[in-house]
């Protein structure tokens, strides 16, 4: 019965004929209300298909083979992984620890030094504040960047209220940060050094073994946030000589909602759980491990170390390919972050004499995110490209272009396209181009006040 | 997986599983995914085309043969999930 359905529907590109076999749902999948069959209408926007995803950073599809494996465990195998006493607990905890195991694998660490949470927020949040208050006695004093990830700068903000000092280092024009200023700014009584790998924004890999030396030197525990870093550059925990690593799931095709905490066994790094409970994944979070989602980000990691090579040298040819794409067109680009010490992936433009938000608002079919995504309720440039110096009129402009395993050449030469077509469009309208194409430099002009 | 014991795949059995890979990822409704799976099939086959040690062989079919089933029932699922609208990069400019 089931592989006379799989041939129907696979055979049928009709899908209402598959639909017909399943008599009992109403319709298909959450019918939408903004999809039409000419295309969609959403918050005013009129697009005649799904448009192309360049969005990486922010989040990257599940990889069908992650789905493969954890649909089981929504159907049959639906047992809580911490229910002693009957097999659909035994078999949810072998999965769970199997996950945990691949999860490990990819990071170079043991799986006893691997904890679940809901996500990498959640791990910022018990490395930086589990740790500090842990220590609280002895050790006053946190060092962080000023590129961080929202979650690691509000929890190091709630934690100066509580007292605490805090030191955010800033970063060079390239986005990495001066290694002897790290090394000035350790104190004795400096409890935590937090510096991201890869930055979300700019793409930017900051130089972690190197900082894990100096960490070691002055026996400082090291946190990492390695987010934007897991299955796409090579992570070692003994190489990087990290204490903490914060892990997400759904930056590496795998589900959203699970990430994972490495917390060093030796020397041990103690951290006061945030979430308390019945005591689950060692004390440090309380709470149902949820197995399908665990299931996934194993899988996802799994995935990642075999693929990594073969993604890293298709995605670099791509990102090359969208840079030089848009520099043969258009001039004035501006790469925000280093060029060299950069993910593949992440690709942040600013373009001259454009402003961002029309810039946008003529993307529409490119799923793209510019530089002020995070604080675009208050139009303010973003923090990061503050952080890295970029003027506030270029930090407007910028856009951030993800490319992943998914991505094609052909999705590529579309976003080259659209993008070029609308800078120009928008370049040809703006009365500051003319000027500059006239020789007159911007910056020295008086306006006058009227 | 211990491999030693089964025999290597023929090249009429290493052609079929290709040839029904690249059926397999046509049907995937997703226009990324398609588009994925195609290539992947043609660059692992092409990596692994000068394999010579049997026991490496039956590794390499059997992980195709897997990845195969895995294929199918995705295909499956995301046509009973497919968006109505399609990607704009399936959609031929009028």
């Amino acid at each position: 019965m089931a592989s006379k359905l799989l041939r129907q529907t696979l055979t049928k590109t009709n899908r209402s004929a598959a639909i017909r076999c399943f008599s009992t749902a109403a319709s298909v999948a959450s019918p939408s209300e903004y999809e039409y069959p000419t295309g969609i209408t959403m918050k005013g926007v009129k697009i005649s298909g799904r448009p192309l995803y360049l969005d990486m950073q922010a989040t990257t599809p599940v990889d069908p083979r992650v789905l493969d494996s954890m649909l089981p465990f929504y159907l049959s195998r639906y047992g809580n992984p911490h229910s002693r006493t009957h097999l659909y607990g035994w078999e949810s905890e072998t999965a769970v620890e199997t996950a945990r195991a691949q999860v490990a694998a990819l990071i170079g660490a043991s799986p006893k030094e691997i904890v679940f949470t809901s996500g990498a927020t959640e791990s910022n949040n018990i490395s930086i504040k589990g740790v500090m208050h842990f220590y609280k006695d002895k050790k006053r004093h946190i060092i962080t960047t000023q590129t961080e990830h929202k979650c690691v700068l509000d929890s190091c903000r709630h934690l100066q209220q509580e007292g605490f000092e805090v030191t955010y280092l800033p970063v060079g024009s390239d986005g990495l940060i001066d290694l002897d200023r790290l090394g000035k700014e350790i104190r004795s009584d400096t409890g935590l050094v937090s510096v991201m790998a890869v930055n979300n924004e700019i793409g930017v890999v900051q130089p972690i073994e190197e900082i894990g030396k100096i960490c070691k030197e002055f026996n400082v525990p090291f946190h990492t946030d390695a987010a934007q870093a897991l299955g796409k550059i090579k992570v070692d925990v003994e190489k990087w000589n990290v204490s903490l690593m914060s892990l997400s799931g759904h930056k590496i095709y795998g589900p959203k909602g699970v990430g994972a905490l490495y917390l060093r066994r030796r020397p041990r790094i103690r951290v006061e759980p945030q979430m308390n409970g019945g005591g689950q994944e060692r004390g440090i979070r309380s709470g149902t491990v949820p197995t399908p989602l665990v299931v996934g980000m194993g899988a996802a990691c799994e995935l990642a170390m075999k693929e990594m090579e073969y993604d890293e040298n298709r995605i670099k040819g791509l990102q090359e390919r969208l840079l030089n794409g848009i520099r043969e067109k258009i001039d004035g680009v501006v790469v925000n972050g280093s060029m060299d010490r950069r993910y593949v992936g992440n690709l942040n433009l600013s373009f001259a004499y454009v402003e961002g938000e029309s810039l946008l608002m003529g993307l529409k079919e490119v799923a793209v995110s510019s530089g002020s995504a995070c604080t675009s309720a208050s139009l303010e440039p973003s923090y990061v490209l503050r952080a890295l110096g970029v003027d506030e009129d270029m930090a407007h402009t910028s856009i951030r272009f993800g490319i992943g395993r998914f991505t094609t050449e052909e999705e590529i030469d579309r976003a080259v396209e659209l993008t070029v077509k609308q800078v120009e469009k928008l370049r040809e309208m703006s009365p500051l181009y003319e000027m500059v194409k006239e020789g007159i430099d911007i910056k020295q002009i008086q306006w006058a006040q009227h | 997986m211990a491999a030693s014991g089964v025999a290597s795949p023929t090249r009429t059995e290493v052609l079929q599983l290709y040839r029904s890979l690249l059926r397999v990822a046509r049907q995937f409704s997703d226009y990324n995914i398609r588009e994925y799976s195609k290539r992947r099939t043609i660059d692992a086959f092409r990596d692994n085309k000068n394999l010579t040690d049997p026991s490496q062989l039956s590794a390499a079919f059997s992980d195709g043969k897997a990845q195969l089933e895995v294929a199918k029932r995705q295909a499956l699922v995301y046509s009973l999930y497919a968006s109505k609208v399609k990607s704009i990069m399936d959609i031929k400019p009028s």
